[in-house]
């Protein structure tokens, strides 16, 4: 089971390419897409979830083509999308019992599998209640329940806990975790933090390309010795911004505590250990600056 | 900012929002078409004993401005009904409705966006119209007021006031869907038969009558008595021409334009005290009552309390694959399920007494009557075939889902086709065991055309409003008046046309297939 992205680019028409030369091999793991608004996340995830065809490259499915064949990807598949609505006078149940009968699966079983999804993401009690009326986290974990319907080898998830409380979200980075064991799962998202907690592989995409696929160690590795802790007065801040990645900010008495990240320490500065979002602004900021090259495309392990 | 600048940049950002979608393009194209058959006289004013004005700029002018008062006043109302709904589907209308603005600003705002959109059509005719004298070259006097004046005074206003109807019936409560796609149809016909009755009517029928009659009356004096003023699709050409020189537009005549005009505006000010100012606590009410019966006939706890016992996805039961069968059925049944969901008990009452009218009727005429009621009754349930995915944004969902062309399509169409044949029943019942075959293969035809119908436009349009409006007008022209040719129901031996109907299903079924087909990233 792999799924090869080979030379993928998908272009909008008058020239306008949101995703271009993108090539990335997987095996069984949580891959964390991460990217900026308009990087081009969303783009890559409707070609690979076969909504959307790709202008140029291929996408094959452990070796097959998906575009001569996509039920073959499709009958395996489990996609959330980033926005998807609901049939407002349907419940969970009727809800999640048409999209398995649109899937093709068996009736019995998948109204077992209905029970046991409703209760994982919480719903169970809710499960006769009209969607409509449904708030934006309890549709979104509708959501999730039907990508995980007819148990797909591959999930994708596009912004996955977007509108999820804390309590959800850490529910949902579970549910990845536990999941992730003998499947791909592609999740994609511009929360770090989801990343950090459940992603083995990290793949960072920027104006449509590739910027860096590593694993998260690796990734704070490029970043080690390159974040600092600065103390500044508040009035500093906005020059300060103009010259430096500032990754992070606190008010204190004693003024704003800024991390900073970069090749240089600032004057007066305190070396500090790096998390994946300086990582993470680091290897955008250098992108830009055309100074980072992809790593390597290897398969997952 | 003043409040006509306000107004100013509310219409031109609602204009050019529209202007810029590819569906404007084909509603100037539908424009430019009505004008061709104008110039080609495919389309004819035919007065007195076949009579028609010599083709000089009044009589162009108001040939023109009647088709624009009568075609534009029925498909441009369906053309601009979405404006608000657009402002709600887009999220708009919640950023405007935490504004200063006022509500019946809003509303004149989308009243005269939507006169903005009819008036550019209009605008198209006007020009085509000068085309249309010098093309037809039968009076070489081109004179422009005598040509334009009409589409000023008569078709304008009748476009303000169907402006300001598509903003009334997207404010009122139940207008905003397909029954006020319905519903409009029959207030159309009923204002359109208002000319005949002698009252002066918003399209200017009245007027023109009138005018008409008196020029024609004084070159020959036996036309009154069998009088008649009829805008004529194909038919018989004229007999004799005569001229006419046009509508004299006396102070009474304009004040009697000026009322409609005054109308419109008052039609957009009641929709001000209907429009409910995009909240979504409102828009949801009947979601919220099902949510409330819901909650009452539960035993469960009404608040979502959380689980004691955290579950793992390690406790999902594997599921067994079957090979094989494509469970066609089930998604049938699931597409059924889904159509008919929301539906009250009346509906299903009157449903089921249309039902056992058609059955038990012995006269033919009665239980025709009854078909042909039954197989208007289901239009909102079809009408969302082919674009539910679309308007509850579960595309990617469902197509995501394998084979979802070759199974799901043919499963919304089956699903069509169940719903047809319940409601028709009676009817079909009757025929089979009276072994009038003809009536019985026309019914089948039927049955199959009508979900083929809907499901094409569902896909090709996009929404419902398409389905609604034609259906609308083709069961009214076909069906209810026997119109031979039209009358896909075959309600007289006469006008049946069983093979033509299963032709079209087929043609329509295999159009709508490949634009869906076209429209999914990998068929």
């Amino acid at each position: 089971m792999y799924l090869a992205i080979e030379a993928v680019g998908k272009s909008y028409g008058s020239g306008t390419w949101a995703l271009r030369n993108f090539t990335l091999n997987l095996g069984p793991g949580v891959l964390g897409l991460l990217g900026p608004n308009g990087a081009g996340k969303t783009t890559l995830m409707s070609i690979l979830a076969t909504i959307t065809r790709a202008t140029e490259g291929r996408v094959r499915w452990s070796g097959t083509d998906v575009a001569s064949n996509p039920d073959a990807l499709r009958a395996t598949l489990g996609y959330l999308p980033q926005d998807f609505g609901v049939y407002p006078n349907l419940n969970a149940v009727e809800f999640l019992e048409y999209l398995a009968a649109v899937k093709g699966l068996d009736a019995a079983s998948s109204r077992r599998r209905i029970d046991e999804l409703l209760n994982l993401v919480n719903l169970t009690e809710v499960r006769k209640r009209p969607l409509g009326g449904f708030s934006g986290g309890m549709k979104q974990r509708v959501g999730i329940a039907q990508a995980l319907l007819n148990d797909p080898q591959l999930l994708i998830v596009d912004e996955p806990t977007a509108g999820l409380d804390p309590e959800e979200r850490v529910r949902f980075r579970n549910l990845l975790s536990e999941l992730s064991g003998n499947r791909i799962i592609i999740l994609s998202t511009h929360i770090v933090s989801d990343v950090e907690a459940t992603a083995t592989d990290i793949a960072l995409i920027s104006q449509g390309n590739m910027v860096a696929h590593c694993s998260p160690e690796d990734l704070l590795a490029r970043v080690e010795g390159k974040v600092w802790e600065w103390v500044l007065p508040s009035a500093d801040m906005t020059s300060v911004r103009q010259h430096y990645v500032i990754s992070n900010t606190t008010r204190r008495s004693d003024g704003v505590h800024a991390r900073v990240v970069g090749e240089v320490a600032p004057i007066g500065a305190q070396a500090s250990t790096p998390n994946l979002e300086d990582a993470y602004l680091y290897c955008l900021a250098q992108h830009r600056l055309g100074r980072v090259q992809p790593s390597s495309a290897g398969v997952m392990a | 900012m003043n409040s006509g600048r306000v107004l100013y940049h509310m219409v031109r950002a609602d204009f050019l929002e529209r202007v810029r979608r590819y569906s404007f393009l084909l509603t100037l194209a539908a424009s430019l078409y009505l004008a061709y058959c104008v110039a080609a006289e495919k389309i004819w004013i035919v007065v007195g004993n076949g009579y028609r004005g010599v083709y000089n700029s009044a009589w162009i002018g108001m040939l023109m401005s009647i088709c624009c008062s009568t075609f534009l006043s029925l498909a441009g109302f369906y053309i601009v009904k979405n404006s608000v709904q657009r402002d709600a589907d887009t999220r708009v209308g919640q950023i405007l409705a935490a504004t200063p603005m006022r509500k019946g600003f809003y509303t004149l705002a989308k009243t005269l966006s939507n006169f903005a959109v009819l008036a550019s059509m209009v605008g198209i005719l006007m020009l085509a119209a000068v085309a249309m004298q010098l093309a037809l070259g039968e009076h070489h006097s081109l004179s422009l007021w005598k040509l334009w004046s009409p589409f000023v005074f008569l078709a304008l206003p009748t476009m303000l006031l169907t402006a300001s109807l598509a903003v009334l019936f997207e404010t009122v409560p139940g207008l905003g869907g397909g029954f006020g796609n319905v519903a409009y149809f029959f207030l159309w016909t009923a204002v359109i038969s208002l000319g005949a009755t002698g009252t002066d009517d918003p399209m200017g029928l009245q007027l023109l009558y009138r005018s008409t009659r008196t020029a024609l009356f004084s070159i020959d004096p036996s036309s009154p008595d069998r009088f008649n003023f009829s805008l004529t699709i194909g038919g018989e050409r004229a007999l004799h021409t005569f001229r006419w020189t046009g509508l004299a537009w006396t102070v009474p005549v304009l004040l009697m334009r000026l009322l409609w005009i005054v109308v419109a505006i008052g039609l957009s000010t009641v929709s001000a005290a209907f429009f409910r100012r995009f909240d979504p606590s409102r828009s949801r009410q009947r979601v919220r009552s099902a949510v409330k019966k819901a909650l009452a006939s539960s035993t469960e706890p009404k608040a979502i309390a959380p689980s004691p016992f955290v579950p793992s996805a390690a406790h999902l039961t594997p599921l067994v694959r079957h090979g094989g069968g494509s469970r066609l059925m089930q998604l049938i049944v699931s597409e059924l399920r889904l159509m008919l969901k929301g539906q009250r008990w009346w509906w299903y009452t009157a449903a089921i007494g249309m039902l056992v009218g058609q059955f038990v009727s012995p006269d033919a005429g009665v239980r025709s009557g009854f078909l042909i009621a039954a197989w208007l009754w289901p239009i909102l349930l079809w009408s969302k075939m082919g674009c539910r995915e679309t308007r509850h944004s579960t595309g990617p969902l469902v197509f995501s889902a394998e084979r979802s062309l070759s199974r799901q399509f043919p499963a919304i169409w089956a699903a069509g086709v169940i719903v047809t044949v319940l409601t028709g029943a009676g009817a079909g019942i009757h025929f089979a065991i009276a072994g009038d075959w003809r009536n019985l293969a026309t019914w089948m035809a039927a049955a199959s055309f009508i979900p083929a119908l809907a499901l094409a436009l569902g896909v090709w349009s996009g929404g419902s409003r398409a389905f609604e409006a034609l259906y609308t007008v083709w069961w009214y022209v076909g069906p209810a008046h026997q119109i031979p040719g039209l009358d896909f129901m075959g309600t007289t031996p006469a006008s049946s046309s069983p093979v033509l109907y299963a032709s079209l299903a087929s043609i329509l079924l295999l159009a709508a297939y490949l634009r869906r087909r076209q429209s999914l990233g990998y068929a």
